[in-house]
């Protein structure tokens, strides 16, 4: 409900309208003579602007009306559109990788933070054998995220990141979802643009089968 | 003769050339058709039928890729007719076809893939029974018959271009696929051309399997830096792991109208690693200072080469380079009879004809690139090819309608007994008819040991053909007696409608042998070696004492086969010194290597363009613009031809200096992917006279030079003489390659 007041409360801008929220604030002109100029600077040292200041912090503190987040004890929930460190995701279905080593990722990252390196496996298959991101080159544009045609790699909640090192890399081990966590059923499915709309499966049409 | 055919295609009028079909016309025009198994370079698959088109008064459709226009005809290649018919053959293609785009190593360079977009093929309707086909190792080629279309673009190239017939197609309906021929694994040169040609991700390169990506690569046209025939390619370079500096992937051509053996495909990575190393750069200086030569290879670029010719003026050393020398010394004859510098045939010129005789090499291993020519020459315009050497060779049989096998060292006999034969009947000048007439036949015949009847029946062979071109290789250029040889050579060209093809052994024979005047090696000490052997080596291979670029690390130009100047470029950076590091340090400045490049000796043919100005790329219709063809110079023609010498005898164990496929020379060598073995291979009649047996340690000894080597019988191998790779030794280049030589078992203790 709070949301839904504050976007009614922007997206109505016309400031001409007299129901409008906006109003034009009173500014003085600037002073163009000396004389004006004198004014204003015996104006603003005599009128104790900064006691108005003062006890405005006095009086909250008074009344314990603090809205502070206490970080790092306390932290504000994150929207799941929030781009912090890179996740990998599994499958539901196998717990396998979804990352299927196309290198989209690497080539569309503008900041050149992603290398990835691939190889035939024992399987015939395609195997990610080295990826990682460089963190200290990223600028968290969440292209990577965006170009991925598995949603594979997403963007996660992580963000204390703080490292002694301007060049902190995160390897694929590190981002991929550990397995007792997809035994657990608690993998995070990203929600934001390109992944799976609500009721995705009624919409799949089945190949058909000869057999 | 060349009457040309009026038609219209969409109403836009156009003229076809007699042999054109009605989609080769179109693509001139401009007009498109689409194709999935259509290549060029081949004859026409007609397996996709997607290149359908109406012709006016023709009922139901036409495939526009075989169909040769008549006159006046209507064609149309858009209707909603034509469309539906290639949408339905799209949606067939896609039957199945494993959606794994995403890891497929064509993907992003797919034909199905832009097809399927192109066609807007969005769902699969139908399907067939999926059945398992699980992925094939051959070698250096992969095949996964899961996502093989069938349009057999891999079989006739493989047939019709490269001459291999190495693979063919298995026929059941849908469960057709590509087979090895006659063979339960693929048993071939391992040319790749397969790779390049397949339109879907079927036929791959093992060594790129799911390494990379098309649309990480980068690309760089260059030349191949492996022998004389300078093919186009492009170099793909990418990163290597996390931290990696950049690497080749692999090598990609325009497989619409050129080729590429596998030496130049797989074998990619032969650059030099190195950092600049100011203390060995100071020995060199120091060293080519006190130098009384410099010995060098063919394996340099024409800009390195005037490089050293400017040190050689500067610096008053002598310069050593066998290959080139004993070229150089070939051309000036021949140039004494023909007057002029350059040969008058090419690459285009084999594959044009329709009867050619190849003298003097081995050349399905000393230059792909004109075998190609000659099995697309024999398939497409039936041209017959004799074939001259001592040597018969499996490789070459599918192509070949006539074997001469001549006496080893007789070459000059059979130089002069083709040229009679050839000239027979054209007015001579008296000198030269002399010469002819004062042969001794009797003598000539017997000691080269060919019949007269096989010079008629090639005469009588080669009597309808229209387009003759006579292939020179190296036993010639390098044999006691080459004067001569290229006197008789230049006859024919200048007699005969034949054009003359000289194939020069290394990558840049030609060109260092016109822009280096090059002195008789000697054994001497203060020689400096680039490329090669010396007492101090500034080299692009191991083990040298100061590091030099690769052919592949640095921008300039070689001379081909064809007398064409074709660029190279730098596919990986070098970061130690090169050639011009060197010059400048010793007062002959000059900012780039590539300053050289409009320098370069104008009398001999070059042209002064600027090296930036030179184009690397073939058109849309397959012309070459690439480089510049070397102006054509005319010389003095005052040589005669000499006395035929008497012919010398090789017996005993002779061994002939020839690699393997795949194999060129040290650089080659140095490659991770091609294969290396380098053994003593000779036939079991060899094997008896010789007293050794397969898998025997052997030594050979020959001239001043001792290896060892493992012997192994090869089965197709007929005769008493023992091909010995040379890969991996570093041979006198002007040396005659048949060798008599001592083979003595080694006993391990």
């Amino acid at each position: 409900m709070h949301i839904e007041h504050i976007d009614e409360h922007f997206n109505n801008r016309n400031v001409t309208e007299l129901d409008s929220n906006y109003y034009l604030v009173g500014i003085e002109d600037y002073p163009s003579d000396n004389w004006g100029r004198f004014k204003r600077v015996v104006k603003r040292s005599l009128r104790g602007e900064l006691f108005v200041g003062l006890w405005v912090v006095m009086r909250e503190m008074i009344r314990f009306d603090i809205h502070t987040v206490q970080y790092p004890e306390e932290k504000m929930p994150i929207g799941p559109r929030y781009r912090a460190i890179h996740q990998m995701k599994r499958l539901w279905e196998s717990d396998t990788e979804r990352c299927i080593g196309c290198g989209l990722c690497e080539k569309i990252c503008i900041s050149n933070c992603i290398r990835i390196d691939t190889k035939l496996d024992v399987n015939s298959r395609k195997e990610v054998s080295e990826y990682s991101i460089n963190l200290g080159r990223c600028i968290f544009c969440g292209y990577c995220a965006e170009v991925c045609p598995e949603l594979a790699i997403t963007h996660g909640g992580e963000y204390e990141n703080a490292s002694d090192q301007r060049e902190h890399f995160t390897m694929y081990q590190d981002m991929l979802t550990p397995l007792d966590m997809m035994r657990a059923g608690t993998q995070v499915e990203f929600e934001g643009f390109g992944s799976i709309t609500p009721h995705e499966d009624e919409r799949v049409k089945k190949t058909p089968l000869a057999y | 003769m060349n009457k040309l055919i009026n038609f219209k295609i969409d109403g836009i009028s156009v003229e076809a050339q007699k042999g054109e079909t009605i989609l080769t016309v179109a693509r001139k025009n401009g007009i498109y058709i689409p194709t999935m198994c259509y290549i060029s370079k081949t004859s026409p698959c007609a397996s996709c039928r997607m290149c359908v088109v109406e012709a006016e008064g023709v009922e139901g459709f036409i495939l526009s890729c075989n169909t040769p226009p008549t006159e006046g005809v209507q064609i149309t290649t858009n209707t909603d007719a034509l469309q539906n018919e290639r949408t339905n053959i799209m949606k067939l293609y896609d039957v199945n076809h494993p959606l794994e785009c995403g890891v497929c190593d064509k993907s992003g360079e797919c034909d199905l893939q832009n097809k399927t977009l192109e066609f807007n093929v969005e769902r699969q309707n139908f399907s067939a029974r999926d059945q398992h086909r699980p992925l094939q190792h051959w070698g250096l080629i992969d095949y996964e018959p899961s996502l093989c279309i069938m349009c057999e673009k891999c079989v006739h190239v493989c047939n019709e271009v490269i001459g291999d017939d190495a693979i063919e197609v298995k026929f059941g309906g849908y469960s057709s696929t590509i087979i090895p021929k006659n063979s339960e694994t693929l048993d071939c040169t391992f040319c790749g051309e397969c790779i390049a040609v397949c339109p879907v991700g079927a036929l791959t390169s093992s060594g790129f399997k799911y390494r990379a990506n098309a649309w990480e690569l980068e690309r760089v046209p260059s030349t191949c830096a492996h022998c004389s025939a300078g093919c186009p390619l492009e170099y793909e370079t990418r990163h290597a792991s996390l931290n990696g500096a950049d690497e080749i992937f692999r090598v990609k051509n325009n497989f619409e109208f050129t080729s590429l053996c596998g030496a130049g495909r797989f074998g990619f990575d032969f650059d030099n690693r190195a950092l600049k190393n100011e203390n060995a750069f100071n020995k060199a200086i120091e060293a080519l200072k006190n130098a009384k030569a410099i010995r060098f290879s063919s394996m340099i670029t024409n800009e390195e080469a005037h490089i050293l010719e400017l040190l050689k003026n500067k610096l008053g050393v002598k310069l050593f380079n066998e290959d080139a020398r004993v070229y150089a010394e070939f051309m000036r004859s021949y140039s004494s009879i023909s007057s002029k510098l350059h040969h008058s045939g090419s690459l285009d010129a084999i594959k044009q004809s329709d009867a050619a005789i190849v003298i003097g090499s081995r050349i399905a291993t000393d230059n792909p690139a004109v075998r190609y020519a000659l099995t697309t020459a024999s398939k497409h315009n039936g041209a017959k090819i004799l074939y001259a050497h001592p040597l018969e060779d499996v490789l070459m049989q599918n192509v070949i309608t006539q074997m001469m096998k001549y006496e080893v060292g007789t070459e000059e006999g059979v130089m002069a007994l083709l040229a009679h034969s050839i000239l027979k009947d054209i007015d001579l000048d008296e000198d030269e008819r002399a010469f002819f007439d004062e042969l001794d036949f009797g003598y000539l015949y017997a000691e080269t040991n060919i019949g007269e009847e096989e010079f008629s029946q090639m005469i009588k062979s080669f009597s309808r053909a229209k387009k003759r071109t006579l292939i020179i290789g190296n036993d010639l250029i390098a044999h006691e007696r080459s004067c001569n040889i290229a006197k008789l050579a230049a006859l024919i060209e200048k007699y005969s409608d034949f054009s003359l093809v000289i194939v020069p052994r290394d990558v840049n024979t030609l060109g260092v042998s016109l822009i280096n005047s090059l002195d008789m090696d000697e054994e001497i000490s203060g020689v400096v070696g680039y490329n090669a052997k010396g007492d101090f080596v500034i080299s692009s291979l191991d083990g040298a004492d100061l590091a030099a670029p690769a052919l592949n690390q640095q921008e300039g130009t070689f001379v081909n086969i064809d007398n064409r100047v074709l660029p190279t470029n730098v596919a990986l950076a070098f970061n130690g010194y090169n050639l011009n590091d060197i010059a400048n340090a010793l007062g002959i400045t000059n900012r780039n290597t590539i300053d050289y490049t409009q320098e370069l000796n104008k009398n001999v043919g070059f042209k002064p363009v600027a090296f930036d100005d030179l184009e690397n790329f073939l058109s849309p219709l397959g012309e070459e613009c690439r480089g510049y063809i070397l102006d054509e110079v005319i010389c003095s023609a005052e040589g005669k031809l000499e006395e035929l010498d008497d012919m010398p005898e090789f017996n005993g164990t002779i061994i002939y200096h020839c690699d393997p496929v795949l194999q060129f020379n040290n650089y080659t060598y140095k490659t991770t992917q091609l294969p290396k073995e380098s053994f003593l291979v000779g036939s079991a009649q060899f094997s008896v006279a010789a007293k050794i047996s397969d898998g025997d340690i052997v030594e050979i000894s020959y001239a001043d030079t001792k290896i060892q080597r493992i012997f192994r019988v090869d089965s197709e191998l007929k005769g008493t003489i023992a091909l010995n790779p040379t890969f991996d030794i570093s041979v006198d280049a002007s040396r005659y390659r048949f060798e008599k030589s001592k083979i003595k078992r080694v006993i391990h203790e």
